[in-house]
């Protein structure tokens, strides 16, 4: 007795795929009943408490190879969706290329999790404490989708920003399937941040999270993208705050401006985890945090 | 009934062939349908660790894997760690530093630690409370397992691992 | 022929304060042990029971049809089929409910051929409620005209305590300083790795057995009887491993009767095992109750009276949870020197869980309070908080004004230490004076100590425990105790004393202590008892059956008995340590002369104390313990993250016998406490659970256990086994006040309604630096 679900009283699986290759996945896709198995890290939970039922197949993707990898190519940085949170965690080349991405993999769950979850599940989860959003947000990152139509495989990209509608809900179509997510490589006087709350390295959903990214030359920042998790229905992009600091030099009042910025963009709720007034409060404080650790460097 | 399918794959050095539901977890084909208890169910949702076990040298937590994809794997449970001639020096170390109270969480620890000292043989006290996160126990006070973690780490006695190190020390070619 | 020489025997070298192996640790570190969750036995039916999942409610139409038609299910049982087995402390629960009274009631259970038959089963059954105004605080229930909870507990009143000593009138008047406080400590629970599990199983002559977690084997026969009908002689426990108890297993929860129940009615061993949802909503918590509290003392610190106020959440049932005054009184009464006291407590019927016992039994939310006024004194009249406790600490001899009898008292021994090998005095006045300077980080160290029962606590009429030990003509000893092993490491203490007394290699123990069919009564594993009672009944075993042996030895070898002893297994001569015959050889032909003897002795020990009494006036415990912890921690100021950097604990524990399981029950009991300071918290909303799994309910992880600075101050016991006291409960009861007073010391801010999780600390520093600006 393992209070396994196992034959919890839900439509009927008829049918179990694993494919190696991906277009066999799109075309078991195609009729929009499949239930997507990767590391299985959200599926398991959300289905056994019955918050998600199963469709009539059940997709391992796990097993196709082409969705593994981190890919560094023509300036782009490609991370297959089945790429898992520990192979970001540990990837050198990330490390290098986008520290922030490392950084908040270690704040990920637990390393058993790590070793399962895949960065495409994450994702597709769309969760609004998912802890891969808020600095993929700042990289700019768009989603790859791809979906078996007429005969071939289609794609398209959609920015990561404009992928989440809400709790659970994404942008991508049911016959389709997450494959990637991709992002220019950042420049060389790109900086980033990200900070997560909770006295835990690890093994915590956020009470909030904020990622930082921009370029800093003599000072002054551009590109800036802020991006934070936990305050909103989505994972969400904080313009009003990247508008304060667009242009500016990292100095007090920048950081202040910024700051108060910060209750133009965070909308947040009360919850089990926090109260709306604490998320806002740890918002600011993350905010502030975030730009004086860059500003220290 | 969900759709039942065939699978094979390694057990502790065995090989294993079943049926399992589509739905079904590692877990409770470990304990259910293979009389492996070893293995403990304590959460269920990846939240305890009590589950912990190894498949292609990574640890994972049972209770979120599908049954459906140990096929073609190497499993190793608690049950396989145990050397021909006795305990794994990790298990020994449980014993005798005083790491097992109600033991419960305590399969699930062992292997974890057992791969945190594969992959960094020179674990540190803090790499290995970093490494036991996802593992709760109520009893210990995780005092006296990092100690026993500990009293392993530099002994390579977790050895045959691939070298990898965790904790973002020496990260992998990527 | 065996040969004995002198050389070969060593000498007498003791095995108390050695570091011993638990016996069952190798079991479990392979996997191998079988725990009652692992269990299956042949023609096992899965047992499942449907929750109210609603507070308060009248059952309108219950409908088990077409459960019971689908195939695969043997039995459902509904509140009519336990209606009138009533159990529990004042008979209000009953396993199966005709009434909901809270989230987790029984409303209906299944037995049937699988856990997922049963589980399809319970979404047949049809219940139609009707919901009812509920009651989810005590002072809203309390409130005339509240919604009346049990119809015969009117007022929904359950448990009322209460005690005076002295003139608390005067003693007021007579105080320059007096503290008013009002504190609530909140719901916690115990997550045993281990869920709830049960296993019953009726013979034909109507006999039960029931596998099941309970840490208290001969009261549970009691207690479960009235709830299935039957004559407590009539049932067997059997206790096989848990995984964890710290007291959730002192109570009969209704799914044990449920599990008895189902096996009665299908004639099969029947099994329930809760999930960890379940787990979070169906056992018990620690109890949740307001107390206010105030402590007075004249201008040269010395304390003059201490009253407290309590108010219960009793919940909806009556168990353990709300007989915790017992021990808070204690502690209002006997936490330093206190010439006046006034205690009172009401346990008051809410619609919210109900609590159980759970390590520290009420003493963790009493010291939470008393812990802290005993800091805010010190501050008022300006003494440094070590000196303060110092010059109010009982010296051993004195008696509490509840009778409690200090004979060694060693709280002045574990205060300095304590101070001392954490540099108190001095970081305490650098970090105070650090507090109002700018810095987002802030230091803190914090002191606090408790009083426990150290020696069993006589709530029953007995607090004894019978022993058996019996060797076999291999010299193998077997001990058939009624000391229950939860995790604990009692097996490792008897093991040890054993060994300590026959001279026998610890392998060479063997307990049985897991039947009551078997083993002889013992009041269970609580009130941090058994290695006190257990020690000491295994340890007079022991004695008998070395007397046996060495007047056999006497006779056999021509030297007085008193001039022998058993060592390194052989008789030896004491004076020079030599052997003189193999033990095992001694014991063969003791059994096989023409007078033939066994050596199979049997004792019972009662400790000498009083029983608790309807007054409360009584020396109810054969020991009383101090501890003294010292948390030094690192506020987040902005974000309210407590840090905890270090503590340091100095607690008198009569003496070591096994150093290792002592550190580790005081490394685990702080782990607990830490949960209830920081982090852990039911929120029980309206009276339903709303973080039932580990995801919201945070237990402390690994990277969070600071590290312990742990000294043993062995204070000698008289009544204690080899001078032993009761130790596992006072690292649970005493580290959260030790972190609340050092997050004083930080921040200058108090946290007095538990946990003081980072939102509680953010705002309440918050709120205090804007009152400090306005005020400004």
């Amino acid at each position: 007795m393992t209070h396994d679900n196992t034959n919890r009283v839900t439509p009927e699986i008829s049918a179990y795929l694993a494919p190696r290759r991906l277009d066999e996945a799109l075309q078991a896709m195609a009729d929009g009943d499949a239930t997507v198995l990767c590391g299985g890290t959200d599926l398991a939970p959300q289905t056994e408490s019955g918050a998600r039922q199963y469709k009539a197949k059940l997709l391992n993707i796990r097993r196709i190879d082409s969705l593994h990898g981190i890919e560094i190519k023509g300036g782009e940085i490609r991370i297959g969706a089945a790429t898992t949170i520990s192979d970001i965690r540990r990837s050198a080349a990330l490390a290098e290329a986008a520290p922030v991405l490392t950084e908040a993999a270690g704040h990920f769950a637990s390393e058993q999790i790590r070793n399962a979850a895949s960065v495409g599940g994450n994702l597709c989860n769309a969760s609004p404490a998912g802890d891969m959003s808020p600095p993929l947000l700042t990289l700019d990152a768009a989603v790859e989708l791809a979906c078996w139509r007429d005969g071939a495989m289609q794609t398209r990209r959609v920015a990561l920003d404009q992928f989440f509608l809400g709790p659970g809900k994404t942008v991508k179509q049911p016959e389709e399937l997450l494959t990637a997510v991709v992002f220019k490589q950042p420049a060389a006087d790109f900086v980033g941040r990200f900070r997560k709350s909770g006295p835990r390295p690890a093994l915590e959903i956020s009470t909030v999270s904020v990622a930082f990214g921009a370029r800093l030359v003599q000072g002054k920042l551009s590109s800036v993208r802020v991006a934070m998790g936990a305050v909103a229905p989505t994972p969400l992009r904080a313009r009003h705050v990247e508008a304060a600091l667009e242009g500016q030099p990292l100095n007090d009042a920048a950081i202040a401006a910024a700051v108060a910025a910060t209750a133009q963009d965070a909308k947040p709720i009360d919850d089990v985890r926090a109260s709306a007034w604490y998320r806002a409060h740890l918002v600011r404080v993350f905010v502030e945090e975030v730009l004086n650790d860059v500003r220290r460097d | 009934m969900s759709v039942e399918t065939e699978i094979r794959f390694r057990l502790n050095g065995r090989e294993v062939c079943l049926k399992v539901p589509a739905t079904m977890k590692t877990l409770a084909m470990l304990r259910d349908k293979l009389g492996m208890t070893g293995t403990k169910y304590a959460c269920g949702e990846g939240e305890c660790g009590a589950c912990t076990i190894k498949v292609d040298g990574k640890t994972v937590n049972s209770c979120l894997m599908y049954a459906v994809d140990c096929d073609g794997r190497e499993l190793v449970t608690v049950e396989g760690l145990r050397a021909p001639d006795g305990l794994h020096p990790v298990q020994q170390a449980f014993v005798d530093h005083g790491a097992v109270q109600c033991g419960f969480c305590t399969p699930g620890m062992i292997v974890q630690a057992h791969y945190l000292l594969e992959n960094n043989p020179g674990l540190t006290r803090e790499e290995a409370q970093r490494g036991l996160e996802g593992n709760l126990c109520r009893c210990t006070g995780y005092t006296k397992v990092l100690d026993a973690v500990e009293a392993v780490a530099g002994k390579g006695a977790c050895a045959g691992g691939k070298g990898a190190c965790l904790g973002g020390r020496a990260p992998d070619a990527a | 022929m065996e040969k004995t020489t002198a050389a070969s025997s060593p000498a007498k070298q003791t095995l108390i304060g050695q570091r011993i192996k638990k016996p069952d640790a190798p079991d479990k570190a392979t996997g191998k042990t079988r725990y009652i969750n692992d269990m299956v036995l042949p023609q096992m039916l899965f047992g499942k029971v449907l929750f109210a999942g609603r507070p308060h409610a009248r059952i309108v139409r219950l409908d088990t049809t077409a459960a019971e038609k689908l195939p695969g299910v043997h039995a459902v049982l509904t509140g009519k089929d336990a209606a009138g087995l009533k159990f529990g402390f004042v008979r209000d629960n009953v396993a199966l409910k005709d009434k909901v009274r809270c989230e987790h009631d029984e409303i209906a259970a299944v037995a049937a051929e699988t856990e997922d038959i049963a589980r399809r089963a319970l979404e047949l059954i049809e219940v139609e409620y009707e919901d009812l105004p509920g009651v989810f605080t005590p002072e809203a229930g309390a409130k005339e005209g509240a919604p009346l909870i049990h119809e015969n507990f009117p007022g929904n009143k359950s448990l009322h305590f209460e005690i005076q000593h002295g003139d608390l009138a005067a003693a007021e008047a007579g105080s320059d300083l007096i503290v008013d406080n009002v504190f609530r400590p909140h719901h916690v629970t115990h997550c045993c790795m281990g869920t709830s599990c049960a296993i019953a199983d009726f013979d034909h002559n109507g006999k039960l057995t029931i596998w099941t977690q309970t840490q208290y084997p001969y009261n549970y026969k009691m207690d479960l009887a009235p709830a299935l009908g039957i004559n407590p002689g009539d049932i067997r426990v059997i206790q096989p491993p848990v995984g964890g108890a710290f007291g959730s297993k002192l109570d009969v929860y209704p799914y044990e009767p449920i599990a008895a129940l189902l096996a009665k009615k299908t004639g099969r061993p029947v099994k329930v095992m809760y999930s960890r949802e379940e787990e979070f909503k169906a056992s018990p918590t620690r109890q949740a109750a307001i107390i206010h509290m105030r402590t007075g003392c004249t201008r040269d610190g010395t304390l003059t009276f201490r009253a407290a106020d309590v108010l219960l959440d009793n919940g909806a049932y009556t168990s353990w949870g709300p007989t915790i005054p017992v021990i808070m009184m204690r502690t209002v009464s006997g936490h330093y020197r206190v010439p006046v006291v006034d205690f009172k407590a009401q346990a008051i019927y809410t619609n919210n869980p109900y609590a159980g016992s759970f390590r520290g039994y009420g003493n963790v939310q009493t010291t939470y309070a008393t812990a802290q006024q005993m800091d805010m004194l010190a501050d008022m009249v300006d003494m440094d908080p070590l000196a303060f406790h110092l010059k109010n600490a009982q010296k051993s001899g004195e008696v509490t004004p509840q009778k409690s009898f200090l004979r060694e008292c060693a709280l002045t021994e574990c205060l300095q230490t304590a101070a001392e090998a954490s540099d108190y005095s001095r970081k305490r006045k650098e970090y105070a004076a650090l507090r109002e300077q700018p810095g987002r980080y802030k230091k803190g160290i914090g002191l606090a100590s408790s009083i426990h029962n150290a020696g069993g606590a006589k709530i029953h009429k007995s607090d004894g425990i019978g022993t058996i030990l019996k060797m076999d003509d291999y010299a193998r000893v077997t001990v058939i105790t009624g000391a229950s092993e939860i995790g604990q490491g009692i097996d490792a203490v008897i093991t040890l004393i054993v060994a300590e007394e026959l001279g026998v290699p610890l392998e060479h123990v063997t307990i049985v202590n897991n039947d009551s069919d078997i083993a002889p009564w013992d009041v269970g594993v609580h009130a941090s008892r058994t290695t006190f009672i257990a020690g000491n009944g295994t340890r007079r075993a022991a004695r008998k059956a070395k007397e046996q042996i060495l007047r056999a030895a006497e006779k056999m070898l021509g030297e007085p008995a008193q001039g022998l002893a058993l060592r390194g297994g052989s008789v030896v001569r004491d004076r020079d340590g030599a052997a003189l015959i193999k033990l095992d050889r001694l014991l063969r032909q003791m059994h096989f002369q023409p007078e033939p003897e066994l050596v199979m002795v049997t004792d019972y020990y009662e400790p000498k104390s009083e029983p608790e009494g309807a007054k409360h006036i009584s020396d109810h415990s054969a020991a009383y313990s101090h501890a003294v912890h010292i948390a030094e921690i690192t506020v987040d100021t902005l974000t309210g993250e407590i840090t905890v950097d270090k503590v340091t604990v100095a607690q008198d524990v009569g003496r070591v016998i096994n150093r290792m399981g002592l550190e580790g029950q005081i490394e685990g009991g702080i782990a607990i406490g830490l949960g209830y300071a920081l982090s852990e918290n039911m929120r029980i909303e309206n009276g339903m659970l709303r973080n039932p799994g580990f995801r919201d309910y945070k237990l402390i992880t690994a990277p969070e256990m600071p590290p312990l600075d742990l000294h043993f101050i062995e204070s000698d016991c008289a009544e204690g086994p080899y001078g032993a006291k009761g130790i596992s409960e006072l690292p649970t009861i005493v580290i959260a006040p030790a972190i609340a007073n050092a997050l004083y010391n930080a921040t200058g801010v108090r946290i007095f309604n538990p946990p003081m999780s980072p939102e509680t600390v953010a705002r309440a520093i918050h709120e205090k630096r804007q009152a400090t600006t306005q005020a400004a």
